[in-house]
């Protein structure tokens, strides 16, 4: 199972746990919403390459 | 092939991501569907929401119930939309039932 | 087959909408779940109590991780470790609305 994980800001330390016990044992990436100027196309084929995409607040 | 792509809005705070994956899928050939929720119906307010809708393949929708609750007349349909597109959260069920990628902006 | 989805709701004002949110994925015949992570809740409506029975009812929760929601409203406590597990069983995460300022 490949998991996407999306930042829309900087992930606090609760976030940062989650993430990790959901990522744990499967293959994870991760994409950084939270830029000036985000690469929407590749975020689009990242998301259609992945499982599960979780948008983080 | 191009997978179709929903979007769930809960944030009023990302207008420019909801354009920007939805200008990107829909660029790719993508299906897209977009549904705001409770202040995220605040969006409809922005300039671009108009263009959001005008997109080809792209359904947009949202909470009426929710637009009735931040305040607004849901008789006063925002510009883009029309009567069915003020919906309930069954927009949201098909959008995880029936698209292939989810996204929560 | 019914999808397994869980919504969290970090800011205060963001919950009970979530939660109502959350049971109109129930009543589209999927497990719907709901986690207050920080907040305590106010005096609860029969409207808001009735969602919450009504998502129970079709075998969904809203579990808290705030102590006082357990007394005050008889939700189910979890931590943040065992919210962590329980995102593994499901097929959709739903961060909703915004991360409240104060936990940045």
């Amino acid at each position: 199972m490949k998991i996407l994980h999306v930042y829309r800001s900087e992930p606090n330390d609760d976030v940062q746990k989650l993430v990790e016990i959901v990522s744990e044992g499967r293959e994870t990436e991760s994409f950084d919403l939270n830029v000036e100027s985000p690469d929407y196309d590749k975020l689009v084929e990242m998301v259609w390459e992945a499982d599960q995409t979780i948008c983080w607040w | 092939m191009a997978k179709s792509i929903g979007i769930f809005v809960t944030s009023p705070q990302n207008m420019r991501h909801v354009m920007g994956v939805t200008k990107a899928a829909v660029a790719k050939g993508a299906k897209v569907k977009v549904f705001f929720t409770w202040t995220a119906t605040h969006l409809t307010k922005c300039p671009n929401f108009i263009e959001l809708c005008e997109l080809d393949n792209v359904d947009v929708s949202i909470c009426a119930d929710s637009y009735k609750k931040v305040g607004y007349d849901v008789t006063d349909i925002p510009k883009g939309l029309d009567e069915k597109k003020m919906a309930t959260q069954a927009q949201h069920g098909a959008i995880i039932e029936d698209y292939d990628c989810y996204m929560t902006l | 087959m019914s999808h397994k989805v869980c919504f969290m709701y970090p800011s205060e004002n963001y919950i009970l909408d979530g939660i109502r949110s959350a049971l109109g994925l129930s009543v589209e015949n999927m497990y719907s779940y709901g986690v207050v992570m920080y907040n305590e809740l106010p005096e609860l409506s029969d409207y808001d109590k009735e969602n919450i029975e009504w998502m129970r009812d079709m075998e969904g929760e809203v579990y808290t991780m705030n102590e006082a929601n357990v007394e005050k409203h008889g939700l189910p406590k979890i931590t943040l470790e065992e919210l962590g597990q329980k995102l593994r069983e499901m097929d959709i995460i739903i961060p909703y609305g915004i991360m409240r300022s104060d936990k940045t």
